[in-house]
């Protein structure tokens, strides 16, 4: 997977491609926007690392724009603004993910995994979360190895939280992906959903990957 | 605080007493030389009533006429145009601590005391730009420090040394003062009460539980939320969000492993949040309002600041925040 990172302290863009390098990715530097522009323009990346305050533009307006022209891999902004109203902006103008610095490249890969990982950005057929692998197109889980029978519905609840791993899914999403608009949900369906997969998961040694928020959804655990 | 000057009350009498005894000493020469009054009268038994009458009614009556009404006169005087003062006063003392752009009326004021008002005013512009300077130069430097902490904990995750992982922490420690120190500082330059969003108190709770849910859960504790109806207030919902965070952060750090945090919601414009901690007593929380004090069971990770902030929140939307060391709960109350 091929990132750009787009940041204008030399130091800082050096530390975070060789940690995105130690976690798997290719990753390439770009010192402004200008620098951006012509990579993108040579190569294709599948995801953008976008520092905010860069020394020929500000970074938010630059991704707006390009946005407007389709030209752009997903992004994730790392902003030094961070704390109340930035968050909001940030996401308005297209970021796709934000992270405020300082950050921990562990936890850069992770968000990009996640950005890569959502539908429709990636033609990626499988899935894989730690020991947990889902073939999107076979529509087949395993875990450690071993085939998991699951249900039409269980298969695609375990897609949904091996999307999102390592953020909460809510109830309503679940239920809003799991159902279509018309069908009567009963009040416990979502939970009878999530209990029947969580045994087969706990049968298959992953129990303790799914866990509960109670009165708000749910989450798949990202092992790195 | 005793005051020493006598007030102007008491010294309009002293002064009027004064000029009456005056007023009195020279009418009475002037009566003394008019009718040829001397000593061998005044004591003559059979001339008394007569000296007597001539005094009442050419020195007592005008004294009392005039020194009386003028004594009621200056006390009102004095009373009304004082009374402005004190509505300023008060006005001064509810001005919340946070309230900016708060100034003396001095239309309201007598003209003796504006200039006096017009100084309280100049001086608490002076305050507000001091303060204002001071909040921004606090925002530019944890923002400014944010790179290079950025490049530091890149390199320390790079090293392989015993040390690392204590180092690790200690950045971990700096980045939530930064984050605290910024939210501090928005908090006090746009947090006035220019709030009014409607916000629905179950939905900040569901939002900061998932955005924390992954931390706490990486430190083997649960959080949870109870939300009893559909409660809303008026505010902003970032800063609400933003109390609701620390509060949260407060109670994973008293909670043991593989205890709950639980964000309860309601009855009413309420949110709790219950640790298992050993409960907060009230003066412990009374502390840990003041920024900089830290209570004995926080970490020193900061917590003190984080508290400091719900209180600032809690104070701009007026709302109440208290703790319930029988239930470990520290409350937000909107009511």
């Amino acid at each position: 997977m091929r990132v750009l990172v787009v940041e204008d302290n030399q130091r800082l863009a050096r530390l975070t491609c060789d940690g995105l390098g130690a976690a798997g990715f290719a990753a390439d530097a770009a010192g402004d926007l200008q620098a951006a522009d012509a990579a993108l323009a040579a190569a294709s990346f599948d995801a953008l690392v976008l520092d905010l305050g860069l020394p020929d533009g500000d970074g938010l307006a630059w991704l707006r724009e390009r946005r407007q022209a389709r030209s752009v891999p997903p992004a994730l902004v790392l902003t030094a603004r961070g704390a109340l109203e930035d968050r909001v902006a940030g996401l308005d103008a297209g970021a796709d993910d934000y992270l405020v610095k300082p950050f921990e490249v562990a936890e850069v890969a992770a968000r990009l995994r996640a950005l890569l990982r959502r539908p429709g950005v990636r033609s990626d057929v499988e899935l894989v979360i730690g020991p947990i692998s889902f073939d999107t197109n076979r529509r087949e889980a395993k875990a450690h190895g071993e085939r998991l029978e699951l249900a039409r519905r269980e298969a695609d609840l375990l897609e949904l939280l091996m999307r999102r791993a390592g953020s909460v899914v809510r109830r309503q999403t679940i239920e809003d992906s799991l159902y279509s608009f018309d069908a009567a949900v009963t009040p416990n369906a979502v939970e009878a959903t999530v209990s029947r997969l969580r045994r087969k998961l706990e049968q298959a040694g992953c129990g303790d990957m799914l866990h509960t928020v109670r009165g708000v959804g749910y989450m798949l655990e990202e092992r790195t | 605080m005793k005051h020493e000057q006598p007030s102007l009350e008491h010294r309009l009498i002293a002064r009027l007493a004064l000029v009456g005894a005056i007023g009195a000493f020279a009418l009475l020469l002037f009566i003394a030389i008019e009718y040829g009054l001397t000593f061998s009268v005044l004591l003559d038994p059979d001339q008394l009533p007569v000296v007597t009458h001539e005094l009442t009614e050419h020195v007592a009556i005008p004294i009392l006429v005039l020194i009386v009404p003028m004594t009621l006169a200056g006390r009102w005087v004095i009373r009304s145009s004082l009374r402005p003062l004190e509505v300023q006063a008060r006005n001064i003392d509810e001005a919340t601590e946070n309230e900016r752009g708060f100034r003396v009326a001095v239309e309201s004021l007598p003209r003796e005391v504006v200039p006096f008002a017009d100084a309280v005013n100049a001086l608490l512009n002076r305050i507000d730009t001091a303060s204002r300077e001071q909040e921004a130069f606090a925002a530019d430097v944890a923002h400014e420090l944010r790179t290079p902490l950025s490049v530091l904990a890149l390199e320390i995750e790079r090293l392989d040394h015993p040390a690392a992982a204590r180092l690790k922490e200690d950045v971990a420690r700096m980045r939530r003062l930064i984050e605290q120190l910024m939210i501090l500082a928005q908090l006090d330059i746009d947090m006035p009460q220019t709030a009014d969003e409607r916000v629905v108190l179950a939905d900040v709770a569901e939002d900061v539980a998932s955005l924390m849910a992954p931390l706490a859960i990486r430190q083997n504790r649960k959080i949870a939320v109870e939300a009893e109806g559909e409660a809303s207030v008026t505010g902003r919902r970032e800063a609400i969000a933003a109390a609701v965070r620390n509060l949260v952060d407060n109670a994973l750090r008293v909670t043991p492993e593989g205890g709950t945090v639980t964000i309860i919601v309601g009855p009413g414009a309420r949110i709790a949040v219950r640790d298992e901690g050993p409960g907060l007593l009230p003066e412990k929380l009374d502390q840990l309002r003041h920024r900089h004090r830290r209570a004995d069971h926080a970490s020193s990770s900061g917590a003190g600041l984080g508290l400091a902030i719900v209180s600032r929140i809690a104070a701009s939307h007026h709302a109440s925040f208290t703790t319930l060391p029988t239930q470990r709960s520290l409350l937000l109350d909107f009511a």
